[in-house]
């Protein structure tokens, strides 16, 4: 908006009376004129008072503050004058095509960046004046069909769009078909031919327009036939009525005349039957109306044992299946150990399966807890099935580290690495393999090197380029680990630098009978802050005395070196399980705490109980 | 007859069993692309640093310079074979392809083969940092408005197409690539081998 235009529009809201104080004192009546502000656009001048009476005032004030407000609408109403209709347009073309990220919204709905940025091209060839089905071919053609909400009423897609009708009519023609059969069925079970000597008399009987009075509500059989024959001839009579009316051609004349005799003549029989055999129970309920005759004839329709056993086998199998093949697509549940909810359809595989996802899940949960022995039997397991299987072998490499064999453990590796090149915990396992089991410093390091672009940015991250800057100062300094084998303790790890080794004794005067479940602990906390402990090896039934090694592979969390001064003690738990502390638990602490890491020696003696 | 509507009822269960089945075992969000054999969409990206090498060779074969030296538009590499990558720095596959990808366009370089990558959904200094995690040195240029993207129908990155001296696309692949495929696929791009089908490997959906 121009300059000249606002100033206007702001002396006009200016615009306002001003009370004269004198007028105000003196009397009510307005004073003989207003006093217009400075810079107005009618200048510096005076208006007479009889120009703007009071009254009119404030209306003239309301009528100009009308006056800009839609002065100022109008000027945005110009600018926005096709926008609501691109938009209207674009969302109707939006609602028809689908997001490719959230698949079953269509692109107007869905929230994703994908949808925002399609929405922004729809929108912009709109404005470019592009017709919505040019839209719409456009992204056929960079996504195929699949794109369009509505699928394109050509080719096999019409198919979508005409089959559910197709399907309807099918319907209906097989639900009129079989409907037809079925009355058809029913009408063709009554005997076609019938007594020439009846059928006589029926016509005799019809000539004679023999009428009775009947008791409609008499149930007895005679009665009823009675009434039966009196109602076939009331139709015989129509029937002629038609005929003559030219109603009926001769054929249907004939063929339905034949019909209502056949029928009259069987009532007539069963009515001689009804009298002569009155007397006798039995017929009472065999002799009934000719129309009842033709469901006798037929055989019971029902089913027979037999075909409810086959229903009932085939429905078992089919839910069996369904669910077995349900329970085996599922892929278990990753991260955490057991569901509390139960183990059959949430995915927590039981031991006999033979999927390879739900085994390797077992036996991370069991290497997870420690469950060293159960761990190997289910990746041996399923290493039996693929030798080469990357996770697999990578546990088992992890756990041989545990247990001390590095050669062992560089096996495993380089299998799971022969599989899958880029697996990181396989180079990972590896890396320290070389580091702390070879003691490899070039070899890990290049090992470390080629797994650190394959970790995203965070702590694992972090963890790899602080054992990478460790690796690059140990092999500076001279090694200050290399003890005379014989003189070491028979410690089963052959690496030292980043490990603390020793002997597990128990104090002689403790000497308890040790429980089978007992479990051994071996903690180290740091000595600086004292804080959680740092690294736990646990030890299934253990035997006295034991020699352990402590390293970076028993960390609580994995990838953080191991080094500095820690405070060694051990735990001897009779149950086996570490939450519960019972009585008969057996403690005891390194005499010489803090021990550094990469100390051999470091024997403890359990000799408290029950701390 | 029992047999014969037994018959019936197994011939119109088993079909929808089947689909069933069948359908359990695709991908759902597969997205067969209708581009392959067809021209590759013009775009112009705004490349992060003037790359050494191809940059050059383009700007001389030009007759007229235009302005920014820093723009590349697939037109300027027309009559030479392109492969065109998409990638993202939040993609772990494009991780696991970047190092491979970039010792391909070494092993390439002095042919006349060019690679191009395109950062989709990404932000300029996420992309940076990427590129110079991976010391890539072949040209690369970001997406910001998602055309080039929807241009070239990407459901699933890193998407790699393999473009002919003529423009046409001659093969695409979903997902993560090998090096060896790679400078295979380019080189019937070169001699104008449209191939038959799309090739796939591990993908992150697009956001």
């Amino acid at each position: 908006m121009r300059i000249t235009t606002l100033r206007t529009i702001y002396s006009i809201l200016r615009l306002q009376p001003r009370p004269w104080p004198e007028a105000l004192a003196q009397d009510s009546a307005p004073r003989a004129y207003w006093k217009v502000p400075r810079g107005s656009p009618w200048g510096t001048t005076v208006i007479p008072a009889n120009a703007c009476p009071e009254h009119s005032r404030r209306a003239g004030i309301q009528a100009r503050l009308i006056l800009v407000l839609s002065l100022l609408l109008f000027a945005h109403l110009l600018h926005a004058a096709d926008t609501p209709d691109l938009e209207d347009q674009t969302r109707a073309i939006s609602a028809d095509l689908r997001c490719v990220v959230c698949q079953n919204l269509s692109i107007a709905d869905s929230p994703s960046e994908m949808a925002k940025q399609m929405r922004a091209i729809v929108r912009e060839q709109l404005q470019a004046g592009k017709s919505p089905q040019e839209i719409k071919d456009y992204f056929v053609s960079k996504y195929g069909e699949w794109v369009l909400l509505k699928p394109a009423t050509q080719g096999i897609s019409l198919l979508v769009w005409v089959l559910p009708f197709v399907a309807l009519l099918i319907g209906l023609a097989l639900g009129i078909f079989f409907i037809r059969r079925w009355v058809a069925k029913k009408r063709s079970a009554q005997p076609v031919a019938a007594d020439p000597k009846l059928l006589a008399r029926v016509r005799e009987e019809f000539a004679n327009a023999e009428t009775e009075e009947l008791d409609l509500e008499d149930p007895s059989p005679r009665a009823q036939l009675l009434q039966e024959r009196s109602r076939l001839y009331t139709d015989l009579n129509e029937l002629e009525f038609d005929y003559q009316a030219g109603k009926l051609s001769q054929a249907d004349y004939a063929g339905l005349r034949r019909d209502i005799e056949t029928i009259a003549s069987t009532v007539l029989g069963n009515l001689d039957e009804v009298a002569a055999s009155a007397a006798r129970e039995k017929g009472a309920e065999r002799r009934r109306p000719a129309a009842k005759q033709t469901e006798v004839a037929q055989p019971k329709p029902g089913l027979r044992g037999w075909q409810v056993a086959v229903g009932a086998a085939f429905l078992l199998v089919f839910g069996l299946t369904l669910g077995v093949v349900l329970t085996n697509s599922l892929r278990p549940r990753g991260g955490e150990g057991d569901s509390i909810t139960g183990d059959f359809l949430t995915g927590t595989p039981t031991a006999g399966k033979n999927d390879v996802s739900a085994l390797l899940q077992e036996g991370r949960t069991a290497f997870n807890k420690q469950d060293l022995r159960k761990a190997i039997e289910v990746f041996k397991k399923v290493l039996a099935a693929d030798p080469n299987q990357p996770e697999a072998n990578s546990y088992m490499g992890m756990i041989l580290m545990q247990a001390g064999h590095a050669d062992g453990a560089l096996i495993a590796f380089d299998k799971a690495l022969s599989q899958a090149p880029n697996f990181p915990m396989a180079l990972w396992g590896k890396g320290m393999a070389l580091y702390q089991g070879k003691q490899d410093h070039a070899g890990a390091r290049d090992v470390f090197e080629k797994l650190l672009p394959l970790v995203p940015p965070g702590e694992d991250r972090n963890a790899v380029v602080k054992v990478l800057a460790e690796i690059s100062t140990a092999g500076q300094k001279p090694k200050t680990t290399a003890k005379p084998a014989a003189a070491a303790a028979p410690s089963s790890s052959s690496a030292s630098a980043g490990q603390i080794t020793g002997r597990i004794t128990i104090d002689p005067k403790l000497k308890t009978a040790i429980d089978p479940q007992a479990v051994l602990f071996i903690i180290a906390r740091p000595a600086a802050d004292g804080g959680p402990p740092l690294a736990v090896k646990k030890i299934d039934r253990p035997t006295f005395p034991l020699s352990y090694s402590l390293g970076a592979e028993n960390m609580m969390t994995q990838g953080m070196p191991f080094t500095g001064k820690m405070n060694m003690a051990v735990r001897l738990d009779q149950d086996g399980n570490p939450g519960t502390r019972g009585p008969g638990d057996l403690t005891g602490d390194f005499r010489k705490n803090p021990a550094e890491v990469g100390s051999k020696n470091v024997d403890i003696v359990l000799d408290q109980v029950g701390k | 007859m029992a047999w014969r509507r037994l018959i019936i009822t197994l011939a119109v269960i088993a079909p929808v069993l089947w689909l069933l089945a069948f359908g359990f075992q695709r991908d759902a969000r597969y997205i067969k692309t209708p581009l392959i054999a067809k021209q590759a969409a013009p775009f112009t990206v705004t490349l992060f640093d003037p790359p050494t090498g191809i940059r050059e060779i383009v700007l001389s074969e030009r007759s007229e310079s235009t302005g920014d030296a820093r723009k590349l538009s697939l037109a300027d590499l027309r009559g030479r074979a392109v492969f065109l990558n998409f990638w993202a720095s939040w993609c772990p596959p494009c991780r696991e392809e970047a190092r491979d990808l970039e010792a391909a366009w070494q092993k390439v370089k002095d042919k006349n083969l060019v690679f191009l990558g395109v950062a989709l959904q990404d932000t300029e200094k996420d992309s940076r940092a990427f590129l110079e995690e991976f010391k890539i040195t072949y040209p690369n240029g970001r997406d910001e408005s998602g055309k080039i993207g929807v241009d070239y129908g990407t459901w699933g990155i890193p998407e790699s197409f393999f473009i002919d001296a003529q423009g046409r696309i001659t093969y695409k692949h979903v997902g993560g690539i090998r090096a060896a495929l790679v400078i295979a696929k380019l080189e019937e791009a070169a001699k104008g081998i449209v191939s038959a089908q799309e090739g796939k490997g591990d993908i992150t959906p697009v956001r």
